[in-house]
């Protein structure tokens, strides 16, 4: 390195947010001296808009980044305070853990997992430029003007980059409400030739607890059984408190309706796409305009606070004018707004520019993790961080990669999806973006992950331990599922019979009886020989279930895929240039060279690629000298 | 890369029969099979070899060409063998040959080779296919609306229905938290099984797509004498384009292809049917027989001047278990009897005369009624490639899985199994994707070989 550096590190993160907090730690603990830089040392791990982790999809997403080794399944177990399990009427593929966590002990919990971690140095200060010699990252510039030297960098500023917040007709440069925005850094990457686009989100106003009449809401409680997200809790400890329930009304949506003037999104301020599936209440009222009633959520933000967070009320209109709609809610007729909601619009960087390892293309050691590719949400925001904190250090050591497969793993679902596709929308998780839904559940998340935690070296010898003893209770249990029969002549046949009505025969195995709609574990549970059922938990259990349930059906997916995409696994080589092979146009060239395919069968997911264009890739893949 | 071999000509019995060879092998198998190690051949000459069993004996003298890669069809060091046309000789070889290490080529293999080696990309081998493919203008029609993209347009619709389905499991499954109506089973169960029907009627036109694009295999039978050979020629006289004369027939009995109505046909003429009274009329029957056997329908001519005579019983009876149908030749003269009285038969009759073409358009009607379910000419769309029969076969089939699903009250991610599938499948013909499978299955519609 020419220039002289205040400091140097292996790695730098830049931003304490959910993506920044698992890069820091995991860079760290694979020995990567790194440093944390943030705008708030108080403000790490903050919970910016619904103080809740996980959810359908993401909370897969928690229990994926715990099985590699990551830490914020740990962080939500010890500070959740209710734990829900949803689609729990559904199959466990698609089943979720999600929790609502204490804002502030999230926080505090979460600095001081970061403050005890070995490697890993806690930075204030705002990052205004990236020090880039010969095409690598070498450093960033602080604001002010301290330099701090690395090999790797990586960007994690959430809404920070460009950030502007609407309320009304008022706007004002922030990163949230009350934070300032990362202007500089904005401009750096633009001049370094970064693509960059324009999103939108937005939050609800938060309330006074005192304020509200809990009676006219209808209560909802946690699990009895907290599933926690991580493979290593033994048991949730935290207080559990409910949720409320309530809705809107029509005098409400008629009078948000009267006053759309007022909104920024309405008025055509707001040029960022916000996310289709987490709309304003504004949009709720104006596109489903016959829905009689919107449902909202009222969440306690914490033990020791009086906050609620009024999830479904996301808006953008006028503070004070919010304050009135509010009180329109029934039970909020007295309620008094402690935090206004508000929109933000903030800058992203095309995430096509990013290879499989989160890094960029156009700079070397330059990775890019969260809201800055596009995505939205505090777990895909963690996953990346924690992938890209695993390559930096990686890079850094001149180690090999980590790069997961989207029919291992939603991680792998979700980096694939951004940097094939980019985004015109905040991108979230759905189980539906994985083709490999079945394979891809919660509960098995260490079966599929936890391997490569143990290799990277984040997963520790009593962690690695537990995993086997969990795997060899299951793969025991499977046995004793195929080995036992319900008979005819067995007390319990008859009750089994009538739960199901359906005749059974003379006996049916507890492994064939399990896959029929109905049966659910803790009835398995009962069935299974006495001396067993007493030693057996319903997680394992539940466990062995599933994967009981969906070998089949797995099976024959894979057969139809294998069948459409037998040759996806066909490599292509590194070096191949697109230009010269034949007959593709100039625009398949760019396409090509934009996503930069790995195998044949990302190339074919590339979107607008025409059928001729990868014809003639094909070939040249299969002509390639250097095939395996 | 393996080496693959295959027989290039038409299965059955023909003056010569060529074996091809490519891959890295293809010497060293020629090598062994002349039995000579230093075997070093200039490209592309040809050269006669005596080929040799395991035994020591000779299975036969062929004429050997070797083409040096990558200046060959595939691209790969390819070696033809011209041997004589007898199918025991070509499988003793093509046996011989694959236990030399060679492997038998799946079908289309040998085009697929060429296209990896760039000697042909996917345009050409499509355009290749269907030049190839096109034998009558119908067609050519249907194949150039499906290059149009005609099947995916009229598979639009159950695509969207079945995309609508998709959206409303998966939003069950995904929003679990949001106040969405409840899955109304019954309805879905409705809208899907409608799609599936959908997709089965498109599929059940592929027996007259097919025909289209395969020809329909006509035999003429008959007892001697009653114009069927004046029955085949005016037939073949009715449409300007006879289009070639088809090898490897026996003497006995005649083929030609014609087209009909737009449908490709192949016309067989065979020697009459009788009682056997000596060695040779027995041999020349039973070929007649086995040409019946291999027709899609045939057609008995009855002598309508003389009327029912016992021989034309025997023909009639041997038809019986075959499509078929009557056709009461010498309209011209005056009839001996009400033949259709004296049939016990239910087949369509047709009154003709050969020698003045009185009757023709109807037997033409006749011919192709059982099969033209569908207007081949006018508006309805068939489906006539395979590959495209097989996706919407399979697309059917994962869609009677997931009413199963939804029947048994199993989850929603287990009903979405199917239907993700049928969308993949659907998607293999609205042309959305491109795999290697996609390539393969084009390539199959290759002859071995060509």
């Amino acid at each position: 390195m020419t220039m002289i550096c205040d400091e140097l590190f292996d790695v730098i993160v830049v931003g304490g947010g959910h993506a920044g907090c698992e890069a820091a730690s995991a860079a760290a603990r694979l020995g990567a001296l790194t440093a944390l830089v943030t705008l708030s040392l108080d403000l790490i791990g903050q919970m910016s808009c619904n103080p809740a982790i996980g959810g359908i999809a993401k909370g897969h997403l928690v229990r994926e980044i715990d099985a590699l080794g990551g830490i914020m399944g740990r962080v939500a177990d010890r500070t959740g305070i209710q734990f829900r399990l949803l689609n729990r009427s559904r199959g466990p593929a698609v089943q979720s853990p999600r929790a609502q966590a204490d804002r502030a002990l999230y926080r505090t919990e979460m600095r001081s997992t970061l403050e005890n971690t070995p490697n890993l140095h806690l930075r204030q200060g705002m990052v205004v430029d990236l020090l880039v010699e010969k095409g690598k990252v070498v450093g960033v510039v602080m604001q002010d003007g301290r330099r701090m030297g690395s090999a790797a960098v990586v960007i994690a500023a959430g809404t920070f980059l460009n950030g502007l917040v609407h309320t009304g007709r008022r706007t004002y440069t922030a990163g949230r409400a009350g934070e300032p925005a990362s202007i500089e850094l904005a401009e750096a990457l633009k001049r370094l030739g970064f693509p960059v686009g324009r999103l939108k989100t937005g939050t609800p106003p938060r309330l006074d607890g005192r304020s509200i009449d809990w009676d006219a809401f209808q209560s909802q409680d946690g699990d009895e059984r907290p599933i926690p997200f991580s493979f290593s809790t033994e048991s949730i400890d935290q207080a559990q408190i409910k949720c409320y329930i309530g809705y809107t009304t029509q005098t409400l949506h008629e009078t948000i309706r009267k006053n759309l003037h007022e909104s920024p999104l309405y008025s055509g301020q707001i040029k960022g796409i916000g996310p289709r599936y987490c709309p304003s209440i504004e949009d709720k009222v104006v596109k489903f305009a016959d829905k009689q009633r919107h449902q909202l959520f009222l969440e306690p933000e914490g033990h020791d606070t009086n906050e609620v967070y009024l999830n479904g009320f996301s808006t953008s209109l006028p503070a004070a004018m919010q304050q009135d709609l509010v009180r329109m809610i029934p039970g909020l007729e007295e309620a008094r707004i402690v935090r206004p909601g508000y929109a933000i619009e903030y800058d992203y960087v095309d995430p096509q520019e990013l290879g499989p390892d989160l890094q960029c293309h156009r700079i070397s050691g330059l990775f890019h993790a969260g809201q800055i590719n596009g995505t939205t949400g505090y777990e895909e925001a963690a996953c990346q961080g924690l992938l890209a904190g695993i390559n930096a250090a990686a890079f850094v050591k001149g180690r090999q990669a980590l790069r997961l497969r989207r029919e291992e793993s939603y991680i792998g679902v979700l980096v694939d999806d951004l940097i094939r596709q980019g985004v015109d929308e905040p991108y979230r998780i759905f189980t539906s973006r994985a083709e490999y839904r079945l394979a891809l559940r919660h509960d098995n998340a260490d079966e599929r992950l936890r391997g490569y935690g143990r290799d990277l070296g984040l997963v520790g010898d009593s962690d690695w331990e537990r995993f086997h003893q969990r795997r060899e209770r299951i793969s025991k249990l499977k046995a004793i599922l195929r080995g036992t029969r319900l008979r005819k002549s067995d007390a319990a046949y008859l009750a089994v019979t009538e739960t199901l009505s359906m005749d059974l025969g003379d006996s049916i195995s507890l492994e064939d009886l399990a896959r029929r709609p109905g049966i659910n574990a803790e009835l398995v549970l009962r069935l299974l020989p006495r001396a067993t059922s007493g030693t057996v938990t319903i997680a394992d259990l539940e466990t062995a279930l599933a994967d009981n349930l969906y070998a089949g059906y797995i099976k024959a997916q894979e057969t139809v895929i294998q069948r459409l995409n037998h040759n996806d696994a066909t490599p292509i080589p590194r070096g191949l240039d697109f230009r010269t092979l034949n007959g593709l146009s100039h625009e398949m060239v760019e396409r090509l060279e934009r996503t930069r395919p790995i195998t044949f069968g990302e190339a074919r997911n590339i979107p607008g690629l025409t059928a001729a264009a990868l014809a003639n890739l094909y070939v040249a893949a299969n002509l390639a000298p250097n095939r395996p | 890369m393996d080496t693959i071999v295959a027989v290039a000509t038409p299965p059955g019995r023909s003056a010569i029969g060529v074996i091809r060879l490519s891959g890295p092998q293809s010497l060293d198998i020629i090598r062994a099979l002349i039995r000579d190690d230093k075997f070093t051949p200039e490209p592309n000459r040809i050269l006669l070899k005596k080929i040799v069993r395991p035994s020591n004996e000779p299975l036969d003298y062929a004429l050997v060409s070797y083409f040096e890669g990558p200046n060959s069809f595939t691209g790969e060091d390819m070696v033809e063998i011209s041997c004589h046309g007898s199918p025991v000789i070509l499988r003793q070889l093509l046996d011989l040959i694959q236990s030399l290490d060679a492997r038998l080529a799946g079908p289309g293999e040998f085009t697929l080779r060429a296209c990896r080696n760039g000697k042909m990309n996917l345009s050409q081998a499509e355009a290749i296919r269907d030049l190839i493919n096109a034998q009558t203008d119908a067609a050519a029609v249907q194949a150039a609306r499906q290059l149009r993209g005609e099947l995916s347009i009229a598979l639009q619709p159950a695509k969207d229905k079945l995309i609508n389905i998709i959206v409303k499991l998966e939003s069950a499954l995904e929003f679990v938290e949001d106040d969405l109506p409840d899955v109304q089973v019954k309805e879905m169960t409705r809208e899907l099984a409608e799609v599936r029907r959908t997709i089965h009627e498109l599929a059940s036109t592929y027996s007259s797509g097919h025909l289209l694009r395969e020809g329909l295999k006509v035999t003429i039978i008959g007892r001697p004498n009653v114009g069927k050979s004046s029955v085949f020629n005016r037939l073949l006289r009715l449409e300007r384009a006879i289009v070639t004369e088809i090898p490897g027939t026996t003497r006995d009995s005649i083929t030609e292809s014609v087209s009909l109505g737009g449908i490709p046909i192949f016309l067989t003429d065979t020697a009459g049917i009788r009682r056997a009274g000596d060695k040779i009329e027995e041999i020349g029957i039973e070929r007649s027989q086995r040409a019946m056997a291999d027709a899609d329908l045939l057609v008995v001519v009855i002598d309508g001047s003389t009327g029912l005579l016992p021989e034309d019983l025997i023909v009639l009876s041997q038809a019986a278990e075959r499509r078929h149908l009557i056709a009461v030749n010498k309209s011209d003269l005056p009839e001996a009897s009400c033949i259709e009285d004296q049939l016990s038969d239910l087949s369509p009759v047709v009154h003709l005369s050969a020698l003045t073409g009185e009757g023709f358009e109807n037997l033409t009607t006749a011919i192709l009624a059982p099969f033209a379910t569908v207007d081949t000419e006018g508006v309805g769309l068939l489906v006539t490639d395979s590959r495209h029969y097989d996706l919407l076969r399979r697309t059917e089939s994962s869609l009677e899985g997931s009413l199963v699903d939804l029947r048994d009250g199993s989850s929603e991610e287990l009903v979405l199994v199917g239907l993700h599938n049928a969308l993949r499948f659907l998607g293999e013909i609205t042309g959305e994707t491109t795999t290697e499978d996609i390539l393969s299955e084009i390539f199959s519609t290759f002859c071995i070989g060509k």
